[in-house]
């Protein structure tokens, strides 16, 4: 390691110390915070679902930093997919009365299928090209997904009445069910990716591609064939979020959009094309914000503000990232 | 050569003055043209359907009737796609090409703000019965008018109730945008009135979904209820979360999102006890408005469903509209103005007379979701159902 990138960490390190230790500041001065036993209780219990949150949005975040590491291409229809997948999920459940966990079973491979067609059909043409061809493509495939969701379904908000018990962890502490549920899914998918990416020769042929397509050509990779798969699985991570999304919130043809700003900046602050990153960006990002929520007077107005600014202040100290390596 | 183009100028002045709308009857057939731009497709395209219903069903009773002042109405009906700066321009295509008789109102708050200030340019009044936030009557306006209770109003009711079963202090929440600021300013005036205290005072980001903080936080200021100004996803998000975590309150109630139709069907059990808030519904035998049974019947009858408050707030509109045409006699812009200002007439939705700024006086209604029906229970004197309030534990659901 250079020592400047050291620095950078050490820099890194003390600016979130200051960032997270904010919210308990002005909250002590406005008098939010307590140091009761409750009061500890309900930092926790905030703390957990932030945790819980993040895990959730990290998983939207791997797949959009998935393709871009591979084929450096950003993929403004990816709040779209999630929002297909809280849709199938929806469908599975409401007419077919399938549980929405064993959904995933059917809408997985529909999944993997609609990123293997959108890569053959759409992204096949931008990969290679500038980056603006990619962004227009994949905004235009967003706005016929959310036209076309909207034809289908109108504009009326849905949601899954799933698991809506509470798990009580200790007489303070309390979890809902179907946020444990989710937040279980999105850890084992999200693990499943990376050893995937980690241990398996076609894992490796992903991540040699992510690295330098070329040379991976000429070590015998099929590199189309990275490519298809590497948005199919990106697609399928969307459609698994949609379904945590809908057992979670409510949701209509426009919330992907939402979903698209959050998992973009979650990939900016990890690192782009960073797994580990992604995942570490939206725990920290999930964390804050209900920090702030809680303890600042009228935090909730600031919780994009908390967001975006942790993002450009990481960024200035580390351009890369979180995770992310110096370029050039 | 100079006589004739006196005349040409001459006959161009009286071309003018026969485009004015009072001139109706310079119409081939006998017309009057009646038109507005109402957003039949995008985000507004649900609620705004149901008063396209209304003002189909209007126009085929008027001119059964004989039309308006003899004059058989045609109806001129287009799409602003739920967009302000579509909807500005075909109001001043629909009156200074189309030369309507008579506007009718878009749907929504923030665009019929923008349309009145074209209607207000060419002096041509209406009754708008899309928009519920009072500052669009705090601007002078002369040519617009009221007919449906305004946000501030939205909360009334479960203030109104909250204070009966005891609460001492109470949380406001909402969306951060013009319509739920204006419900949560309303609700945390009535609380103040009624002696409640507002201990956390708070507005979220449109594209929030996670409360939990929030919700603690509420809790921790010790608040026993809580007015949420909000719509269909945030009051869902909040109330499972509230779920999630055992959280009890003795009260919650949410501006618009209980009334949506799918809202108990998509939520199930946690939707039960919710109070929201209704500008009326297809009650004749509780609200007792005139004409109620016939209208109901004739919607029914020809949309299949029974009509909701956007349509029932539309054709009271224009029951008023249709009565101030009549007192001013002829399609006059400023004896319309007149009229719509001074008349006191019965609709379907209740009384419309307005005040000296514009403003009707109507009340609207509070339900609570019961075994997944909305059921009004404020105010008393049109109760369907006694309040089951406080509501109960999550555990004893």
């Amino acid at each position: 390691m250079e020592r400047s990138d050291v620095r950078s960490l050490y820099l890194l390190g003390a600016f979130l110390a200051c960032a997270y230790a904010l919210p308990f500041l002005v909250g002590a001065w406005a008098g939010t915070v307590r140091a009761d036993a409750a009061w500890l209780g309900i930092l926790t219990t905030v703390v957990v679902s932030g945790v819980m949150q993040g895990g959730v949005y990290a998983m939207f975040a791997v797949g959009l930093t998935l393709i871009f590491g591979v084929m450096r291409i950003i993929n403004a229809a990816h709040g779209e997919m999630v929002m297909m997948g809280a849709y199938l999920t929806w469908v599975s459940f409401f007419y077919l009365g399938v549980d929405p966990l064993l959904s995933l079973a059917l809408t997985l491979p529909v999944a993997f299928l609609f990123g293997v067609a959108v890569q053959k059909l759409l992204l096949n043409a931008a990969v290679g090209a500038p980056e603006l061809t990619g962004l227009l493509i994949t905004f235009g495939l967003g706005l016929t997904m959310i036209y076309t969701v909207e034809l289908i379904f109108t504009t009326d908000f849905r949601t899954i009445p799933y698991a809506p018990g509470t798990i009580q962890l200790t007489s303070t502490i309390a979890v809902g069910r179907n946020r444990m549920i989710s937040f279980a899914m999105a850890v084992v998918i999200s693990l499943a990716v990376y050893l995937f990416l980690k241990l398996t020769r076609l894992g490796k042929a992903v991540r040699a591609t992510a690295l330098n397509a070329e040379v991976a050509m000429v070590c015998g990779i099929n590199v189309r064939r990275i490519y298809l798969i590497t948005t199919g699985l990106a697609a399928a991570l969307a459609v698994a979020g949609g379904a945590l999304v809908s057992i979670q919130f409510g949701f209509n043809p426009e919330t992907g959009v939402v979903y698209t700003l959050q998992a973009f900046a979650i990939v900016i602050l990890g690192g782009r094309g960073n797994y580990v990153g992604a995942l570490v960006g939206g725990l920290m990002l999930g964390v804050l914000e209900n920090l702030v929520s809680l303890m600042i007077p009228n935090g909730t107005a600031m919780v994009e503000l908390a967001a975006y600014g942790l993002m450009i202040f990481v960024l200035l100290i580390r351009p890369g990232g979180l995770m992310g390596v110096k370029e050039g | 050569m100079t006589t004739s183009r006196t005349l040409a100028g001459a006959l161009g002045v009286l071309l003018l003055a026969g485009g004015a709308p009072a001139w109706a009857n310079h119409r081939p057939n006998n017309e009057a043209l009646v038109g507005g731009a109402i957003s039949q497709t995008g985000r507004y395209a649900e609620p705004a359907g149901r008063q396209v219903n209304s003002i189909k069903l209007w126009v085929d009773e008027v001119n059964a009737r004989g039309g308006l002042l003899g004059h058989r109405v045609r109806l001129i009906l287009l799409d602003d796609k739920s967009d302000t700066q579509s909807a500005i321009k075909l109001y001043e295509k629909l009156i200074t090409e189309d030369k309507v008789d008579l506007v009718l109102g878009p749907y929504s708050s923030g665009i019929t703000e923008a349309v009145a200030n074209v209607t207000e340019r060419y002096k041509m009044p209406f009754v708008a019965y899309g928009a519920s936030s009072s500052p669009i009557w705090e601007k002078g306006r002369r040519y617009i008018f009221n007919i449906v209770a305004v946000a501030e109003d939205y909360q009334k009711g479960a203030v109104h109730l909250a204070k009966q079963i005891g609460v001492k202090k109470a949380a406001v929440i909402g969306e951060d945008s013009l319509f739920p600021r204006q419900s949560g300013k309303g609700a945390k005036d009535w609380a103040k009135q009624l002696g409640i205290d507002i201990v956390v005072e708070e507005n979220y980001p449109q594209k929030q979904t996670d409360f939990t903080a929030l919700l603690q936080k509420i809790k921790a200021a010790g608040a026993e209820a809580v007015f949420s100004n909000s719509y269909f996803a945030d009051a869902a998000a909040q109330l499972r979360q509230m779920r999630e975590q055992n959280m009890n309150f003795k009260l919650y109630s949410s501006t618009v999102g209980p009334g949506l139709p799918n809202f108990p069907e998509q939520l199930g059990s946690t939707a039960e006890y919710v109070l929201g808030f209704s500008q009326w519904e297809p009650l004749p035998k509780i609200l007792k408005h005139p004409g109620m049974d016939e209208y109901i019947a004739a919607y029914e009858k020809r949309f299949n469903e029974k009509p909701n408050y956007h349509a029932g707030s539309t054709y009271g509109a224009l029951q008023a509209t249709e009565a101030a045409v009549k007192k001013a006699g002829a399609f006059d812009n400023e004896k319309l103005r007149e009229a719509m200002a001074t008349i006191d007439v019965q609709t379907v939705f209740g009384r419309y007379k307005v005040n000296a700024t514009g403003m009707n006086a109507a009340e609207g209604l509070t339900f609570q979701i019961l075994k997944g029906q909305r059921r009004v229970v404020w105010p008393e004197k049109w109760a369907e159902a006694k309040p089951e309030l406080p509501m109960p534990e999550w555990s004893k659901r």
